[in-house]
């Protein structure tokens, strides 16, 4: 392969991979900035939405679209029912609220195992095959995995940015206390976001379920991509997800085509701090003041 | 209770008295990632126990021993392999141990278990598992050291090789089945180039860009199942059409889940157990007939040196002087097991024959299944 | 007064049998392996106090592993490789760690505290792949083997029984010098930055020099029990601390509480003998940790060594003082 075949597939690469990462990031950063809590289960909703995913299109053979719907809304139903046991007695105590859904993640982590086993299952593929442009390949598996993180992100922008709905959360996000003020109905608004931000994390894991496979421990990893997506894109900033996540399937793609995978993770955590140290707030966050 | 009974027949089976247990230690890794091998290991000595057991237990020295079994999870972790066999060797008092299963628990065990004279089968890939200082260590586990050199030397004669690119995780089963392979690819004339990642990765289309854009092969031995499953269908659907080699542990059935039998097609495998051997299939059908569940590498390992064991146990007359069964143990050969004619090896390379020596096979994935295609001892495949 | 009193003494006297019986301990026990599961203890209640400084002083730790981590590979290699005395390579260890901790805190706990968190968990990644890729100094993914037994005046100590008290001994002082920390005029300062940071700096005092210094502290205990533990366990891999070693010493810190130096023990005492429980099940452990971190939060967030004080508060005439809770403010 000619090195700018390889310049050109590494960029595509990297787009491909970070488009999961920004569905991943953008639901992380969604919980964060309306409800302040730093959520450690985020990725295991990833892992349900992938399980329940694999059940309904590996084993009963449901259609795709609908497989992919049912994934989503079962795994919301199962964030929503944390939501109220757990997250919701947590707001105002930021700290407790992380160190809470830690223990979350672990209960949900094992409570998989336990009730799947700890053996990776494949799910059937939905697509096969590739198309190649001029030397560049994009497995059509992929590119199913694009369209889908497309249309989610595209219609999250239109709920954002056009609806009653989504104003009153920008509000929240913004001030809850002055929202609430305003007569916005905060108490709605928080298991709303939440659920919200779990169905970006189950379709990324339904998406991805036939790409790789499902077991229960593949949601540490999303977990840790999230975070360090977030934090320079913004915690709390949405624009700074889909930015951030792009950017560091990026700097994967490249640090590991180019130099070696495991110089590629240390790299990210490296550029972790360093946005940390130059710009706090993330390339496109508010500045904090200290609470 | 159904031990009780057993014990209760036995007793009076023999008429006298003298029954006794042989209490046998499980160390391995039966929860998490690597449970299915640890899972393999725990069953195989619970069947062979059961089966002992329903004979009237094992006789040896003019006394009848019932076997029971202490199962300890190490949750693939050095410090809890340790503490698992402290409470082994200190609470429950055995002195024989199944395990432990991965190398940094072998490597953290091993001082203290040949201290106290404590005789494990361990199945660590590990080449510092064996050595002269460790008497009562054994390895009842077809390991890359034995199996790579061969199998690359007969697949270097079938194929062209000059230049070959691995993959390899970058954790204690990478690390050192990646060594093996520099050693054996170096040896038919082949610079290997070894790429890591870390072990829970998923996506290696980066990685593998870079690795098949210049090589004649793939070599992926070393890795999960399922990691190897995504290894193949990742690389042919960037569109590479090259040989893929998985010159590392048993892992055909998961790679073809994975990465489909279209992708799979063609892939050489390494073979520890060959189905068409009697004493094999007899097994496998009898042990999946009873526990429902497949029997893989591991569970015929352990059961295999856990025959071994036992028949030392017997010819030395003793369960309790371990030095005295370590030595039987060694000087075993030719004997029958699961696997096959089974002996001891490994002097040249660990400077002590505590290596099992069974027959093994090089496969080669053929819709969906695997064939074999060359059968291999520790010197050379035909 | 003399009620109170005689409360104190009540619990002096409790403290002093509490440790006589750990020193007996070995006595009383069935074999050597409930040594064992003693020293382990010992040197857990060392993380936990560590955190629990951190936490006094209102920051969170995630990458407390971390550090543990890289005390013990310094230790292990200084004394493998240099020919130091395991006793200075402890030392040693606990001042790397310290060091470290002291530039990272200084460079980031200006920060939010949120995000203070995020980056000392990435650091607790960075110290586990550098232990993995660094494998010419550090054994990769295999670990060191063999690391030399601590020994004190030329005595070693390599057995159980020789090991139990002088990990007992490190304990108790770390619990000493935690209680007088707290009590000192350092404490208070610490425990005002935890309850507001923003008055606490209007009223003059410099917080994130005060949450700094309580990291560099609590870091550097953490390096020097790292390092206490190769030199017992004889062996490291960048297995040996990991982000689940950080979260199960934050749980028992959670269960047991941190406004006082004697929540981590009870968190250590409660928590410690559970692994062992459950090992002959598969995969419980962590199910049940995950459940008491929440129950315990949602229920008893200030630890289960609040209950005594609680009890105690709703029995008396008056209404007692009010507790703030471990982290943040609560609503």
């Amino acid at each position: 392969m000619s090195m700018e075949t390889i310049l050109a597939q590494t960029v595509v690469n990297g787009l491909m991979v970070g488009m999961i990462y920004m569905l991943m990031a953008i639901g992380f950063t969604m919980v964060f900035g309306i409800m302040r809590i730093v959520n450690f289960a985020h990725g295991e909703f990833y892992m349900v939405g992938a399980f329940m995913f694999a059940i309904f299109y590996g084993s009963y053979e449901v259609p795709f679209a609908l497989s992919l719907l049912l994934a989503i809304v079962t795994t919301a139903l199962v964030g929503l029912v944390m939501e109220r046991l757990v997250f919701s007695r947590f707001r105002g105590n930021e700290l407790n609220g992380m160190i809470a859904s830690v223990g979350v993640a672990l209960i949900m982590q094992n409570a998989a195992l336990l009730i799947w086993g700890p053996s990776p299952r494949s799910v059937p593929a939905v697509v096969s095959g590739v198309i190649s442009f001029g030397g560049i390949v994009f497995p059509w598996s992929r590119v199913v995995v694009i369209i889908g993180a497309l249309i989610a992100v595209g219609l999250l922008y239109v709920l954002i940015a056009h609806t009653q709905l989504g104003r009153a959360m920008r509000a929240v996000a913004q001030d809850a206390e002055i929202a609430l003020a305003q007569g916005i109905r905060v108490e709605v608004i928080f298991p709303l976001a939440f659920v919200l931000g779990v169905a970006l994390a189950a379709l990324a894991g339904a998406l991805m379920a036939p790409v790789l496979s499902v077991s229960p421990f593949v949601g540490l990893a999303p977990t840790l991509k999230a975070f360090v997506i977030v934090v320079i894109g913004g915690l709390g900033s949405v624009p700074g997800a889909v930015a951030g996540g792009l950017l560091i399937g990026l700097i994967e793609s490249f640090a590991g085509t180019f130099m070696s995978a495991a110089l590629a993770e240390i790299l990210q955590f490296i550029v972790v701090i360093a946005v940390v140290l130059l710009r706090p707030q993330g390339l496109l966050g508010r500045k904090e003041r200290e609470a | 209770m159904l031990r009780f009974a057993v014990l209760a027949v036995a007793v009076l089976a023999t008429g006298s008295a003298s029954a006794e247990t042989l209490t046998i230690g499980i160390n391995a890794t039966l929860s998490g990632a690597g449970a299915v091998f640890g899972e393999g290991m725990a069953l195989a000595a619970t069947n062979f126990a059961d089966e002992v057991n329903a004979k009237g237990g094992l006789k040896i020295g003019g006394k009848s021993y019932t076997i029971e079994l202490k199962k300890y999870d190490d949750r693939y972790r050095a410090q809890d392999a340790v503490t698992a066999m402290e409470r082994l060797i200190l609470e429950d008092k055995v002195k024989y141990v199944v395990g432990p299963m991965g190398s940094a628990s072998t490597l953290a065990t091993q001082a203290r278990t040949n201290g106290d004279q404590i005789l494990t089968l361990t199945m660590a890939f590990t080449p510092k598992a064996l050595s002269p200082q460790l008497p009562f260590s054994f390895r009842p586990a077809i390991t890359t050291a034995e199996f790579t050199g061969p199998q690359l030397a007969w697949l270097g004669k079938t194929l062209a090789l000059k230049r070959v690119r691995a993959l390899a995780p970058n954790d204690e089963t990478g690390q050192s089945v990646a060594a093996s392979q520099k050693e054996a690819y170096a040896a038919i004339g082949v610079n290997l180039e070894v790429d890591f990642f870390e072990r829970e990765r998923v996506d290696f289309i980066p990685i593998l860009t870079r690795a098949l854009a210049q090589t004649d092969a793939l070599e992926i031995g070393g890795n999960s199942p399922t990691t190897a499953g995504l290894l193949v269908k990742q690389a042919r659907e960037l569109g590479y059409k090259g040989p893929i080699f998985v010159t590392g542990g048993d892992v055909t059935a998961e790679l073809v889940k994975v990465a489909g039998k279209q992708a799979a097609e063609g892939v050489y495998v390494h073979l520890p157990i060959d189905i068409s051997k009697p004493e094999t299939a007899g097994y496998i059908k009898a042990f999946e007939a009873k526990f429902k569940q497949p029997a893989n590498g591991h569970n015929l390992f352990i059961y295999s040196g856990l025959q071994m064991l036992t028949a030392a146990m017997q010819k030395a007359g003793t369960v309790d002087d371990t030095a005295k069964v370590a030595k039987e143990l060694q000087g075993l050969a030719n004997f029958p097991t699961v696997l096959g004619t089974a002996g001891w090896t490994g002097d040249k390379r660990y400077g002590i024959d505590h290596q099992i020596d069974v027959p093994f096979y090089v496969g080669q994935i053929k819709d969906g299944v695997v064939a074999k295609v060359a059968t291999c001892s520790v010197t050379a495949c035909n | 007064m003399r009620a109170q009193d005689g409360n104190k003494r009540l619990r002096f006297g409790a403290i002093i049998l509490a440790v006589l019986i750990a020193i007996l301990f070995p006595r009383f026990a069935p074999n050597q392996f409930y040594v064992h599961l003693g020293t382990v203890g010992c040197l857990n209640l060392m993380f936990v106090l560590g955190l629990a400084i951190i936490s006094r002083a209102g920051q969170l730790s995630m990458g407390h592993a971390g550090f543990a981590l890289v005390g013990g590979y310094v230790s292990a290699l200084l004394s493998m490789k240099a020919g130091w005395p395991a006793l200075l390579g402890v030392l040693a260890a606990g001042l790397v760690a310290a060091a470290i901790a002291a530039a990272l805190g200084w460079i980031i706990l200006r920060l939010r505290g949120v995000y203070f968190v995020l980056v000392a968990f990435s650091f607790g990644q960075i110290a586990v792949l550098l232990a993995l890729d660094m494998s010419d100094i550090t054994g990769g993914a295999n670990g060191i083997v063999g690391v030399p037994p601590l020994s004190l005046f030329g005595y070693s100590l390599a057995s159980k029984p020789d090991f139990y008290p002088f990990a007992l001994a490190c304990a108790l002082a770390t619990l000493l010098f935690t209680w007088m920390l707290y009590r000192s005029p350092f404490g208070d300062r610490m425990a005002a930055t935890a309850e507001n940071q923003r008055l606490t700096e209007s009223s003059g005092v410099d917080t994130h020099a005060t949450q700094v210094i309580a990291f560099t502290i609590g870091s550097g205990i953490a390096g020097m029990a790292g390092a206490l533990s190769v030199h017992y366990f004889r062996f490291i891999s960048p297995d040996s601390f990991t982000f689940w070693e950080s979260v199960s010493y934050l749980t028992m810190l959670v269960v047991g509480g941190s406004a006082g130096a004697f929540g981590p023990v009870v968190g250590v005492l409660v928590l410690t003998p559970l692994p062992e429980m459950l090992r002959a099940t598969q995969g419980l452990q962590h199910i049940i940790y995950g459940a008491v971190l929440v129950l315990c939060l949602l229920f008893v967030p200030e630890g289960l060594s609040s209950i005594p004080r609680r009890l105690s508060q709703r029995y008396r005439a008056t209404p007692g003082p009010d507790t703030s809770t471990p982290a943040g403010t609560r609503r």
